[in-house]
Formats: structure tokens, sequence, C-alpha cells
């Protein structure tokens, strides 16, 4: 009897805990859950739709604008060089940025096409990777 | 010469496809006879010997600038350091899965060697020798068709590419091998599990975690010390002043821990009372196949992450070792026997190890199933979608501060439901609700922070008074809760309390970061071996007072063109910690600078220290310490034993069963 109750004990414990921690993580995702796109995708996308995306692409050789605490650049896509957005970045521009570089970057679009981003990461020049060391 | 070297593996690989069927044939035939298992015995020595060799002759073209070897020309060139030179052997993926062969290899010739080995029934060893050499199998596999570090090229190249100036630093050289330390000292008990749980395990065999002990404690102190190394270097080394970005690397690494974790923590509860066996079969084996699956995400390029490993052709191979290893663990774990006893209440101790289990394995699959979402969304629409870092820290940060609640409450419940000590969890509890009121008043508010560092403290006082009340009886338990008890404590403020503020400044002018001011004194260039810099000091003051200068530089490598690396400077402190990171010097001479207050992140590394160190310290204890006298986990003797074994150590309310008052009265 007392087996047949602690086995209901736990079994309940385990639903509670389940519906806790799935509620928990369906809130997160649907107020955390950004778009994850290649420049080529986001241009397929409306661009109403990326109010919250991470792109990624690398720099491209042209237009990069420095300014202060901040960059300016055309991302271009890994693939497909002709497909490239223009982002604006305000902060601390990370070592390794330079054309060629692969980044990525999260914020949103703003007006005239042009990606307002609060996030810009490098690719980790990684000594997994020997193309990047490329200069 | 590497002709040689690539034989070394062809011989591993054909070694140990040969030895795993043998062993098959064996256990198909019901034929555990005595020359096979004598043979697989001797046969380790070989795999491990090929391997040992092919390693050697890879340090050794390091060490001579080998640059024949495309492997060589990848990660090195003539001015690289010695020291550099040699750990570049695990700096690439095909060194690196040698050394982790090398690691697995080694694991299993060692345990081969230990007097627990030799308790083994023929089955068991059987079974045992079938798992290791498959997984052998694999890696040498690996290792001779898709990433072979013995590639030769010609012509020859007078000079290599280089090490990137980031990765010249000792917390990622070791941050690398302690990892795959972590990962393949998993391998001897996975496969000891599997090997227990199909065999039987029946007679006077001990069960496979008392047998493979050393191995769990060490792993998962690797694992953890590759894991807090890591976070270290991207703290002191990337200049961006964090320590975890929740990148899909990143999490690749946790995974396995956390799962280790869960197992350990179950491991306890079938250690003491006998449960849980197919659990743990379960789990150890999941341990093992995450480490491998954190490589595949690591190695596929399946996930876009800012760490640059790029894509390889080991993603398909150890996808297929993957499933295969899953279904493995999935019909063993059905086919075990069920041997354990119904748990106890769930407010007990075990009820409560088992909770905080359960947290840890949700964390795992919240964090692997958030990693991989861009992968999953791209089945039903277009637009992959993933999770932002807000997302793990919302839902793991929480479930994290549960995990230090329970740590803290833990102790003072007894094996079979109620407090064993409850004027003792009465103080405590008050300590918490009086710690948290007291970080309530002074302004630190963010609920989740506030709970884990209550939790923390009161967990520190937890171990004082176990201290108090048993001694170093524990000291595996004791040092990683006091570990994890401090990391907690240096999340929770270093976190959400961290001041951060971007400044520019010319020569003279100040800039303020919270309660600090920081001026600009003098901006210095010149030049060292291999790089120029530039240098800017800063003179930071508190109230007027002065506590200290910080010089973060630049550096632009010979090597690297065009790119700049970040050197940052820190004002240590137990308190609040000085961070500065110079990020450039405009056409005005005014420098761009990134001026961080840390309060107790120190913390986080002296706990992340103590919590690597603390199965160490446990297996020294326990080597220099008096020998237990250990009972057969599956006689009826040894159930008894460890329902004796709850009793506290001072007396008091410890659960005895009917049988040992029996055995008492006899």
């Amino acid at each position: 009897m007392a087996r047949e109750k602690n086995t209901l004990v736990y079994v309940v414990a385990l639903l509670l805990f389940l519906s806790g921690v799935g509620y928990l993580a369906y809130s997160a995702f649907t107020e955390n859950s950004v778009y994850f796109l290649n420049v080529a995708e986001a241009k397929a996308v409306s661009p109403d739709k990326l109010t919250s995306a991470r792109l990624f692409g690398s720099v491209a050789e042209r237009g990069i604008e420095k300014h202060g605490m901040g960059v300016t650049f055309y991302l271009q896509d890994k693939d497909n060089a002709v497909q490239v957005i223009v982002v604006s970045y305000t902060g601390a521009v990370p070592d390794t940025f330079k054309p060629g570089a692969e980044v990525i970057v999260e914020g949103g679009m703003g007006a005239e096409g042009r990606f307002m981003a609060r996030l810009l990461m490098t690719k980790c020049p990684s000594k997994y990777q020997k193309e990047n060391r490329k200069t | 010469m590497y002709v040689f070297a690539n034989a070394m593996q062809l011989l591993a690989l054909f070694c140990a496809l040969g030895c795993g069927a043998l062993s098959l044939r064996a256990l198909w035939l019901g034929n555990g006879g005595a020359a096979t298992v004598t043979l697989l015995e001797k046969a380790h020595w070989l795999v491990t010997g090929a391997l040992l060799l092919a390693s050697s002759l890879l340090l050794n073209a390091l060490y001579r600038h080998d640059f024949s070897l495309q492997y060589v020309v990848s990660y090195t060139d003539m001015i690289l350091p010695v020291f550099y030179r040699l750990t570049a052997f695990w700096a690439g993926q095909p060194g690196s899965l040698l050394f982790w062969a090398l690691v697995v290899g080694a694991s299993g010739s060692l345990f081969a060697c230990a007097p627990s080995y030799k308790t083994l029934q023929p089955a068991t060893r059987l079974w045992y020798w079938m798992f290791f050499y498959a997984i052998m199998a694999f890696f040498t596999l690996l290792l001779s068709a898709w990433s072979n570090p013995f590639v030769e090229q010609s012509p020859v190249p007078p000079d290599g590419n280089g090490l990137n100036p980031l990765l010249q630093n000792p917390g990622m050289i070791f941050h690398p091998p302690l990892l795959f330390l972590g990962y393949g000292g998993f391998s001897v008990p996975a496969c000891m599990a599997l090997a227990q749980a199909l065999a039987g395990g029946r007679g006077d065999e001990q069960p496979w975690f008392r047998l493979t002990r050393p191995f769990i404690l060490f792993a998962w102190g690797f694992l953890t010390a590759g894991i807090v190394l890591g976070a270290w270097w991207a703290y002191m080394e990337l200049g961006w002043g964090g320590y975890w970005a929740w990148d899909p690397v990143e999490n690749a690494s946790l995974v396995p821990w956390l799962i280790s974790t869960a197992c350990v923590h179950t491991l306890i509860v079938e250690e003491r009372r006998n449960k849980l066996h197919r659990v743990n079969v379960c789990m150890m084996t999941l341990t093992t196949i995450s480490a491998f699956f954190a490589t595949y995400i690591v190695r596929s390029g399946i996930i876009e992450s800012v760490h640059g490993f790029g894509e390889s052709a080991v993603g398909v191979p150890l996808l297929v070792f993957i499933a295969v290893a899953l279904l493995v663990a999935c019909v063993t774990a059905a086919a075990a026997p069920r041997r354990g006893k119904p748990l106890a209440a769930l407010e007990s101790r075990e009820g409560l190890l088992l909770l905080l289990a359960w947290i840890l394995s949700a964390l795992a699959v919240i964090i692997l199933t958030a990693t991989l979402w861009p992968v999953f969304s791209k089945f039903w629409t277009e637009a992959p979608q993933g999770m932002d870092a807000a997302f793990y820290n919302r839902v793991c940060l929480p479930l994290g501060a549960g995990l230090m609640v329970l740590m803290a409450a833990c102790p003072w419940f007894s094996w079979d439901g109620g407090l064993r000590r409850k004027k003792t969890f009465l103080a405590l509890s008050g300590g918490l609700v009086c710690m948290a009121g007291a970080l309530w008043a002074f302004g630190y508010r963010q609920p989740t922070a506030l709970l884990a560092a209550a939790a923390a403290v009161s967990t520190l006082l937890g171990v004082l008074l176990l201290l108090k009340e048993s001694g170093f009886r524990r000291p595996a338990a004791l040092g990683a809760h006091t570990g994890m008890a401090l990391m907690a404590l240096g999340i929770a403020f270093s976190g959400p309390y961290a001041q951060e503020q971007d400044m520019m400044l010319a020569r003279g002018e100040s800039g303020a970061v919270g309660q600090y001011t920081a001026t600009l004194q003098e901006i210095t260039g010149g030049r060292e071996t291999g790089y120029e810099y530039l240098t800017s000091r800063l003179q930071i003051s508190r109230n007027g007072e002065n506590i200290g200068v910080v010089a973060p530089q630049r550096r632009m490598y010979d090597k690297f063109g065009a790119m700049q690396f970040s050197e940052v400077d820190t004002i240590p402190g137990l308190g609040d910690e000085i961070y500065a990171s110079l990020l450039g010097l405009d056409s005005d001479m005014r420098v761009m600078l990134k001026v961080s207050v840390k309060p107790l992140v120190n913390w986080l590394w002296i706990g992340g220290t103590l919590l690597c160190l603390a199965p160490l310290i446990s297996l020294f204890v326990s080597l220099r310490g008096p020998k237990r006298d250990r009972a057969p986990a599956y006689s009826a003797e040894h159930r008894d034993m460890g329902e004796a074994r709850d009793k506290p150590a001072s007396g008091g309310e410890g659960h005895v069963t009917r049988k040992t008052k029996r055995k008492r009265k006899k």
C-alpha cells in the first residue's frame, strides 16, 4: 500500500515538475526565440517579420564605415556574395572584425532596409579552422 | 616515416575490430573460454601501444617543425614556442581525436591492470571488452578514414600558418585536453555498466560504479575543469567582459556535464540504497553518448556558432555511432533485470536526490533542444528560429536556483523520509530567509539571484555543520558542494549586478562606472617579439581614493596582418573586480575603453577550482584512509549493509530494517 502511495506521489511530482518546466520553457520560447537566417534567407523574408533576428554572413570588402563606438557595413551571404544587407551597429567592435570575417549580428530590421544590430560577434578565429587565419 | 604512423592507426583499427568480433562470437556461442578472454585482455596493449606510438610521432613532428605534415603546417610556425608547438597536438580535429582515442585506450588498459578488474566474471569481461573494442574501432576508423593527422603534403612549405594569438594562452591550451580527458574517462564506466547489465553481474562481483569509481571521479573532475577553464579564458582573453554566452559549442560541453552530474547523484542512491540500477546504466551510457554528441555539434557544422570550427567529414559517422549507441543503451536498460526496491517517500534524501537528477536532466534536455532548435525548425519552415541568450537565462537560471535550494536542504533529510536534524534544518532555513531579506534590504532584488545567493550561503553554513558533525568523511560531497555554492555566489552577483561602461577618453579625462572613476594617465606604444602594442594606463579610484592602476593593451601580431587583439587587465578582488579592455584609438588620440565592475566574480573561479579538485581529494583520501569492507551489491547482505550505513555517524534516527534488527539480535 505504502509502495503504491509512493509511486503515485512520484508520478504526480514528475507531472507537476514537467508541467512547470514546460510552462517556463514555452513562455521563454514565445518571447525569446529569434529567426536564425543567412543573408539570402533574410532577404526572402518579409522585413516586418525581422523585428528580432540573428543573421549569419561575412563582412563585405566595400562600405565599412567606423564611427566612434560602432560600425556600418555590408553583410553578405556566405554562398552568394550578391545578396547583401546593410548593418548598423553601435557598441564595441570585436577585435577580429575585418573584411571577409564571418560575423553574427542580432537585432531587428529598421528603416530603409537597414539592419540595426544590438549585438555583433565575429566567429572565434579558432585553431580548428585554418581558413580564418588567411589575411 | 608517416607510413609507420598510418600503419599504427590501421593496426589499432584491425586489432579493435578483430577483438570486438571475437568477443561477440564468444558471447553468441555462449563460450566464454579462458583462452578468448586472455587474448582480449592482452590485445588492448597492442591497441593502446599503437596509438601511443602514433601520438609520439605526431609530437615529434610538431617539435621538429616537420612541415611535410599538413597538420603541423596548419597549427604551428617557426616562431611558436616549444610549449605551444607540443600542445598543438590537440589543436586541430585530427589531433584531438587521436588524443581522445589515446585517453580511452589508456583508461581501458589501466582498468585491465586494476585489482577490481580481476574480480569480474568471464561473461562480464567478454561484454566489457566487446563494448570497449567497439569504441576503439570507431575512433581508429575515424582517424584512418576521415580525420587523419598524418596526411603529408608536397612541396614542403618553409613555414607554417602559426597559432592564433587568442589561443596562445594557458587557459585555452589546457581547456581542450581536459574536456577530452573528461569525455574519454567516462568510456570505461559506461562499458562496464552495459557489460554488467547484460551479463547479470551476480556472484561476488562488485557493482560497476564501485569498480570504476576512480574513472568516474577523474572524468567528472576533468570535464568540470575543462568547462571552468574555458569560461575563464573567455573572460580574461576575449575582452567582452563575460564568461558564458550560451553559444552552441559552449552548450555542447555543458550537456555531458549535466548528465554526468545527475548520474553521480543517482549513483549515490544505488550505492547507499541498492536502487535505480537500470536508471544508472542509462545515465552513464547517456553521459558517454552525450560526449560524442557534443563533438558532433562542434564538428559537423550543423549549427552556426561563434566558434569557427568549420564543417568536417566526421559528422555523419559520429551521428551513426550515436544512433547505434542509443539503441544499445535503450535495449540494455530494458533487458537488465529489476533488482531494486521501491523508492522511499519524496520527502526523503533519496527523493530529493532524484528530484535533483530530474532538474539536471531537464536542464540538459532544454539546453540540447534549444541549441538544436534552428535545425528542428527547418523541418516545417524556411525561416528557421533559434533561442537567444535571454531564453537560456530565463529558463536555466531559475532551475539552477532550485538546484541550490535542494543542495542546501538535502543533507538534513534522512534516507527513509523526514528530517534527521529538525532543529538544524529549521535554523538553516531561517538563515536562508534572513540572508534573502538582508540582500533585499541592500538592494539586491533580482529574484533568481537572490534565491540562489541565499541558498548558497545556507549550503556553506550546512557544510560547516556537517564538518562538525562527521568530520572530513565525505570530502567529494563537501568539497564539491562548497565549490558549487561559491560558484553560485559568483554567478548570482557578477551576472545581474555587473556594471559596465564603454568610454572614450583623452589623456587626463575621466569616466565613471558605478562608484568607481577611471582616469586616463597615459597612452604608450611599443614593440615586443612578434607584435606591436598600444597600452592605455588608467588610474582607478573610488570616492576619491586611489585603488590601483589597470593597463589594458591592444596588440598587432606580425603574423596576423591588420587584426588587433585585446589584452585585458584587472584589479582583482574578492569583492569588486575592476576589468578593463582597450577597444581602439581614434585620430584625436582618444582611446575607446570598456571598463566594468564585476562583483564577486573571483568566487566563481575559486569555487570552480574547488569543484574540480574535490573528486581528486576524495580519491586521495580514500587511497590513504582505511579500506572499508564492501559486500557485493547484489547480495541480500549488501542491502542490509546499505540500510545500516544510512544511520547518521553521531547516532540518531537512522533507519534500521527488520532484517538488520534480526542480525543484531543474533
